[in-house]
Order: C-alpha cells, then sequence, then structure tokens
C-alpha cells in the first residue's frame, strides 16, 4: 500500500540507496538498504559490482552507482 | 549519510533561499512545474515551498505514473486477476486505484489472487515457484521503471519461463510534457526535470523544452537542497535571459542517460500508436507495448484483455491538477467525498501523487485558510 512518511519504492520516480553485499555472475546482487533491509537487485545497467558498492535500485533495478 | 545529510542542511537552505529571493523579479508571478510526482513528495514533506517567496509558485505536474493510469487499464488488469489459473502481481500504490469495476484490492477480496511485489523481479520469483499458475506482472513507470521490466522479461526469456506475462502501461516522459506545453490554458515560466528518469533517458531528451517553447528546464535531485537549487537553477536562467537544459543531478543522472538501459528497452519494447493518459486524454507516442520478439510475454495478447475505455468520474478533476491548471485543494471533492482512504481520483491514492502529498502533509488546512 502507498505510505505515508516514505515513497513506495517501486512507485513513481523513487531510487534507494543500497550497498551490495554479495554480487554473481548472472547480474544480479544481494544488496543492502541503510535500514539493513536486503534484497535481490538487477545490476545489468550498471557493469559489474563488488561487495561495498553503492546502488541507487528502483524496483529491483540497480539505475546508477551512488557515491 | 554521504550524498544525503549535505543536501537537507537547514543553514544551506536558508542561504539559497535568501539568494532566490535577491534573483526575482518583484511584482512578477513565477510559475515553476516539477513534473515528478517524487519531487512533488519531497516538496511537502520537507516544506521546501515555505523557504521560497510568495511570487515563486511550485506547480504538480503528471509524473506519478499510478496517478495517470486510466481506468480501463485497471479494469484489464481486474479482468486477467479473476481467471482462475492467473496469478497477479503488481506494485502497492496500483492496489487501490478506482477502475470502472472497482480497484484490485475490491477484486483480491472478492477472490481474484492479486498480490504485491516491490519488484518485477519478484514477480518471476512467484511464477518459477507456481509453474501450474499463470502469473501475470500489471507494469507501471515511466522509464525510470520500464529497464526493471525489461530486464526481468529477458531473463524469463532466456531461462524459458513460459508462465509469466506483463500487461505493460509503461509511459513516456517526452510526450505528455509536449502535449501540457501545447495546452492552451497553461502558463508555465520553466520546469524541474525528473531526476531518476534522467539517469535512464539523460538530460538530452529534454533539449525540445528550451529549443521549441521557449523555457528553461533543470533535471534535479530528490533532496530539498536539490530542489531548492534546481528552483534557483531556473529563476537564474530567466533572470539573466538564458533558457537551456541545465543538471543539477549531475551526481548521478549523465547527459546522455544510460546506455545499457536505453538499449534494453529498445529490444523489450516499441510505442504505441496511442495511450491514454488520465484527466490528459489520449497521447501519441506516449506508451510502451511488448515488441514482437516479446509478444509470447504480452499478458494482454495472451488473455486477450477487455481494452474498454471508462471515462473518469465527473467530479473529479485530477486532469487539472496534473496540468497545473488548479491546485489539489481547488478540487471540488478534495478532502471531502475524495480522501486516501477512499480516493476517486489516482492524485489521491499514491503517495506521489499531488492531492494525497498536500492531504497527508497538513497542506489541507493551511491551504483552505489561504482561501
Amino acid at each position: 500500500m502507498s505510505c505515508v512518511d516514505c515513497h513506495c519504492i517501486t512507485c513513481s520516480d523513487e531510487a534507494v540507496r543500497m550497498l551490495v553485499v554479495e554480487a554473481d555472475a548472472s547480474g544480479l546482487a544481494r544488496c543492502e538498504t541503510p535500514d539493513g533491509e536486503r534484497s535481490d537487485v538487477m545490476t545489468d545497467l550498471v557493469g559489474d559490482v563488488a561487495p561495498g558498492d553503492a546502488l541507487l535500485v528502483h524496483a529491483g533495478t540497480a539505475l546508477a552507482r551512488a557515491a | 549519510m554521504k550524498y544525503v545529510d549535505e543536501f537537507r542542511d537547514a543553514e544551506l537552505g536558508r542561504v539559497l533561499s535568501s539568494e532566490i529571493v535577491a534573483t526575482v523579479e518583484p511584482g512578477r508571478h513565477y510559475k515553476i512545474m516539477e513534473v515528478c510526482g517524487g519531487h512533488t513528495h519531497t516538496i511537502y514533506k520537507y516544506g521546501v515551498d515555505d523557504l521560497l517567496p510568495e511570487n515563486v509558485e511550485l506547480v504538480h505536474g503528471p509524473g506519478c505514473p499510478v496517478c495517470v493510469i486510466p481506468m480501463g487499464r485497471v479494469d484489464d488488469g481486474i479482468a486477467i486477476a479473476r481467471r482462475e489459473e492467473v496469478i497477479l502481481t503488481c506494485f502497492g500504490d496500483m492496489m487501490r486505484v478506482p477502475g470502472g469495476s472497482g480497484t484490485f484490492l475490491e477484486a483480491k477480496a472478492e477472490g481474484a489472487d492479486i498480490r504485491m511485489v516491490y519488484s518485477p523481479l519478484d514477480a518471476l520469483r512467484i511464477a518459477r515457484e507456481n509453474p501450474e499458475r499463470e502469473v501475470v506482472f500489471f507494469a507501471v513507470g515511466f522509464e525510470t521503471t520500464a529497464p526493471s521490466t525489461a530486464l526481468t522479461l529477458k531473463r524469463a526469456k532466456q531461462d524459458g519461463v513460459p508462465n509469466f506475462s506483463v500487461v505493460s502501461n509503461h509511459v513516456t516522459i517526452v510526450p505528455p510534457l509536449r502535449a501540457l506545453l501545447e495546452s492552451p490554458d497553461l502558463r508555465l515560466d520553466g520546469f524541474i526535470g525528473p531526476g531518476h528518469v534522467s539517469t535512464v533517458v539523460g538530460a538530452r531528451p529534454f533539449e525540445f523544452i528550451p529549443a521549441d517553447y521557449g523555457r528553461p528546464i533543470v533535471v534535479a535531485g530528490f533532496e530539498p537542497l536539490d530542489l531548492l537549487q534546481s528552483v534557483y537553477m531556473v529563476l537564474r536562467q530567466l533572470a539573466e535571459g538564458r533558457c537551456e537544459v541545465e543538471n543539477q543531478y549531475s551526481r548521478v543522472v549523465p547527459y546522455d542517460g544510460n546506455p545499457a538501459a536505453l538499449a534494453v528497452l529498445q529490444e523489450v519494447f516499441e510505442l504505441r500508436p496511442h495511450f491514454e493518459w488520465r484527466g490528459l486524454g489520449f497521447i501519441s507516442h506516449s506508451g510502451l507495448k511488448l515488441s514482437e520478439a516479446y509478444a509470447d510475454f504480452d499478458a494482454e495478447l495472451r488473455f486477450g484483455a477487455p481494452g474498454v475505455r471508462v471515462a473518469d468520474p465527473k467530479a473529479c478533476q485530477c486532469g487539472e491538477v496534473l496540468k497545473g491548471v488548479i491546485k489539489p485543494w481547488e478540487c471540488k471533492v478534495f478532502g471531502t467525498a475524495c480522501t486516501p482512504e477512499r480516493p476517486i481520483g489516482t492524485c489521491m491514492v499514491s503517495s506521489e501523487g499531488a492531492c494525497a502529498a498536500y492531504y497527508n502533509y497538513g497542506r489541507f488546512a493551511r491551504s483552505k485558510e489561504l482561501v
């Protein structure tokens, strides 16, 4: 459902900063939000990633690298 | 947190605010449209507009993908979801969007298997876990979200997941902006451009705004100071007689976009001749359907969606709100018949919708006092 105090991460133009925890060769990486929530993220659009890399993630896809 | 805290610094905000006051011409009224629903949300969450002079007005644009879904498309989703073999998956905000025959939430209560997911990849996982069922992803979103659907479809095709398909309601940002600029009842001085759409498409596609319509646009990030600085950059352009595309969000947005994202969009999708936008009507070449190469995964073809157009409710003024012609609180049903709990119009459904943003952050009460 929509949330009042935060964006729905999959809606609109929002992207969430996540850190790579573990990457595999298939273009998927296990990533973690600043709140410690983990999920699988497709990394096809940002090239190879390694643990510790910061990504901007929208709807399960890393759109860009975050500084 | 790096690149977050420094963009929420109150002192810097006050400095920018005084720069803005020094830049505007007294007596001139400025209307600047923030295109993106994420920006609308930030503006009201942090009170960015309170830091602007009275003669600088922010107008909320059509950039909430949930808010522009027409009722007939919701009905198509419900018709597919009611099939016994189908599990319909969608993002959370879609659940309460009213169609002509109710909402996804109501259809779910009546027995349809509708599940909320956080990404299309989750929908594909459900398909793998339920090979005896048909799993349909009801996709919404601009170019920010479309790559995620496209990459998921590539995986489904590559791995041979035959029970997965997509209803594509993906839309593109440039055609509605052009339609808005052609609208005779709209007067805008400049635009705040969508930041994360631009990580995909880049800032270059917005060059038509200064070139063809003589309006400045600044692509902006999503922290409060990003927005304040972007407003300042638009006003600077106006003060200096310049008119161009500027990229305030260059820490994330490459001017030419993300080539890998653009390539996957090109492969998986093609433009529809027309697509209906709630409140804005049909706009040419503004919607994406699955390309010929992915037609086997097109749920509209697989299940024969009814495709019946349903007129918006008469009381709803979402169209005028989306065009920035009226403020949300000027709508006849805002806060009375239409609330986030029981929305009539889609702008009240999503937290990114202009009406919901006004309602949730107390703008209702304040704005009414100003009448």
